[in-house]
């Protein structure tokens, strides 16, 4: 597996003849999470879509594990585990329901002991497994999705806001749930506006303004990022 | 390439959607509804012609008995010509609500017999038919745009979109797997009833594969036309409202705009004679010659039969002879304006047969009408078996008429008899 497993190069997205993504340069190690933050229209959701092939680039490359999105984007799709902003699963089903079916438009057949294994893991209450997802929660809809990027044991997950809407103590299942997954070796990507929630998981953090990154924050000595230091990058207007 | 797996995934997928099964059920129910309506007019119209044929026979014998002379045999009993419906029939009446499938023809005048038929509620005939071929060529475009046009908007506006696609090992296996799901379920629903009702009905096997297929091909048309709109709509970020409106205002234009316009035009543009001046003109030949000199009526009628020459003598002011002669006369008056207004109705056929082409709907209601022998075609050839039958009565009689026979219960075992 490449050091550099999801890659930015001179990465430039016009959506409707504007820059949205200007000359975008980083990359992601394995085991690593990156944090870009940004106000909102800053382009953070595009970089991300980029990468899913959602969008595609005007100029540069975006690549995931040495792949281009613009050429093996079907085998970048099956290493990748996205969970969007707000997870929007079929109501009609239930948990495990949607769960099963997810997984298997992946290919992925898992057996019902280790799904439930997933979602104890995630702390859904296993009182909402067998019911449908119209009676869950925000919170418990991204559990469930999360369960299921960890079933597809994918080595990257895209993570777009993850933690807009979640209550305090879901934020901190969740910031929990993402450490131990670096730890284990998964490549995180997260594109969020939550400050305190990226300097508590991430490894960096970019500040993208405008399509530009226009600061870099990393742990040093295997410490948090320090938040003051990022806010004070918002409060003096580098970031909107 | 799509697999088992992902067919037997959507289909336990679209099982568990209320709101596919409550549709898939609707239409289950219009499907038997139109082959229920179709085999009981079909089986109402066979009965029609079984009780007219049990009594054709008796009212014939009945007449013929009090007779004294042939003239006033052929005049006083009526012969049941009948178009029965064919055993596939139920499922595209066609024609036969607009044309006459029975008569009761006597030697008399033809033109003025041939066009008799029973009067039905204009209003109800101008609704049509809720046949099969109506629910398929009209109402499945509806149900498929349904039933297709949001598989991906409708994903996308769920906000879906994103995480389906990048979770699903190939984006276009599962939207083809779930549109295929759909499409074959819709077929089983409007299929099964048709298939059950040719059972019923004893039809062909092999035809009503054809319509099976010819449902399909329609099926497979509006398919397309949706998943292909439905795709470069949603690929413009287009709502599932618009996706729906621009594939209805398709669905318009071809399933009614093309064929009444072009029922218009062809119309206007075919010329025909007036189906009433053609009669008027044969009742004022026949009552005109009550009046005409005998010399009048022959001239006419020895045109087409000079073998009949030496036997116009009269010997009365009235002969059965000379009546048949100008009934026959006014059928000759009028045989270019019928030939004119047969020929329209061909020409009008084949020019609508063309326009088809453009409008899908329209060119299925042709096939299955043309399988189910309902079309114009088989009503002109009943029209033309009804003509040849009268032509055959006539050539029954003349020989008996000229040749002043001596009326003989047992001679009129030999009149022709119709045959379907």
């Amino acid at each position: 597996m490449p050091d550099q497993v999801v890659a930015a190069s001179s990465l430039c997205v016009k959506l409707a003849q504007n820059d949205v993504i200007d000359n975008l340069n980083f990359t992601i190690g394995r085991g690593e999470v990156f944090a870009l933050l940004g106000g909102n229209g800053a382009g953070k959701s595009t970089t991300l879509k980029t990468f899913l092939g959602a969008v595609s680039p005007s100029s540069g490359t975006a690549s995931v594990m040495g792949l281009s999105v613009d050429a093996d984007i079907n085998t970048i799709r099956s290493k990748v585990a996205y969970l969007p902003e707000s997870v929007m699963l079929y109501g009609h089903l239930t948990g495990i329901e949607n769960i099963e079916y997810f997984l298997s438009l992946a290919g992925i057949k898992q057996a019902q002991p280790e799904i439930e294994e997933a979602l104890t893991k995630v702390s859904l209450q296993t009182d909402a497994w067998h019911k449908n997802l119209s009676h869950y929660s925000k919170g418990m809809r991204q559990k469930t999705a999360i369960a299921l990027a960890l079933l597809r044991e994918a080595p990257v997950l895209l993570l777009d806001e993850p933690t807009s809407g979640l209550d305090p103590r879901a934020i901190d299942e969740f910031n929990q749930l993402i450490t131990t997954l670096a730890n284990s070796g998964s490549t995180i990507f997260m594109v969020t506006h939550d400050v305190y929630g990226a300097c508590q998981v991430a490894h960096r953090i970019g500040l993208l303004d405008k399509g530009k990154i226009v600061g870099m924050f990393e742990r040093k000595n295997n410490a948090h990022i320090d938040i003051e230091e990022v806010h004070a990058a918002f409060s003096q207007g580098k970031i909107k | 390439m799509i697999r088992f797996s992902d067919f037997s995934r959507e289909t336990i997928f679209l099982s568990r959607q209320p709101y596919v099964l409550i549709f898939l059920m609707i239409v289950l129910a219009l499907s038997i509804f139109s082959v229920w309506s179709g085999i009981a007019e079909t089986q109402a119209q066979q009965n029609t012609i079984e009780s007219l044929l049990e009594k054709d026979n008796v009212d014939r014998a009945q007449a013929l008995e009090k007779q004294s002379s042939y003239g006033s045999a052929a005049y006083y009993s009526f012969h049941l010509t009948y178009f029965p419906p064919s055993p596939l029939a139920f499922a595209a009446m066609g024609q036969r609500d607009i044309y006459p499938w029975k008569h009761r023809i006597r030697m008399l005048a033809l033109e003025g017999q041939i066009y008799e038929t029973d009067a039905d509620n204009p209003e109800l005939s101008f609704l049509g038919r809720f046949d099969f071929a109506f629910l398929i060529s009209v109402l499945m475009p509806l149900f498929i745009i349904l039933l297709l046009h949001d598989i991906r908007s409708s994903e996308r506006e769920a906000g879906r979109f994103d995480l389906l696609i990048v979770t699903a090992r190939n984006q276009h296996t599962l939207w083809t797997a779930r549109a295929l799901v759909l499409s074959i379920a819709l077929m089983l629903v409007l299929l099964l009833p048709l298939f059950v009702g040719a059972a019923i009905m004893q039809a062909s096997l092999s035809k009503t594969v054809l319509m099976a297929l010819i449902t399909l091909a329609h099926l497979l048309f509006w398919g397309a036309i949706t998943i292909t709109v439905g795709k470069l709509m949603a690929m413009r970020g287009q709502s599932s409202p618009r996706i729906a409106s621009a594939l209805l205002a398709l669905w318009l234009t071809l399933a009614v705009i093309v064929p009444v316009v072009s029922d218009t035009a062809i119309n206007k543009t075919v010329k025909s004679p007036n189906g009433g001046d053609l009669l008027l003109l044969q009742r004022e030949t026949v009552n005109d010659a009550w009046d005409l000199p005998f010399s009048d009526t022959w001239d006419a009628f020895l045109s087409k039969h000079p073998d009949w020459a030496e036997h116009t003598q009269m010997e009365s002011s009235f002969e059965w002879k000379w009546y048949y002669a100008f009934q026959q006369v006014g059928d000759q008056k009028t045989e270019d304006l019928s030939n004119a207004y047969r020929n329209a109705i061909a020409k009008k056929d084949t020019a609508a047969g063309v326009v088809a082409f453009f409008s899908p709907p329209m060119m299925t209601q042709r096939l299955m009408t043309s399988l189910a022998d309902t079309d114009i075609t088989a009503s002109l050839g009943y029209e033309q078996r009804v003509r040849d039958f009268h032509q055959s009565l006539r050539y029954f009689y003349y020989p008996l008429l000229f040749n002043k026979s001596e009326f003989n219960l047992q001679v009129m075992d030999d009149l022709p008899r119709f045959l379907p």
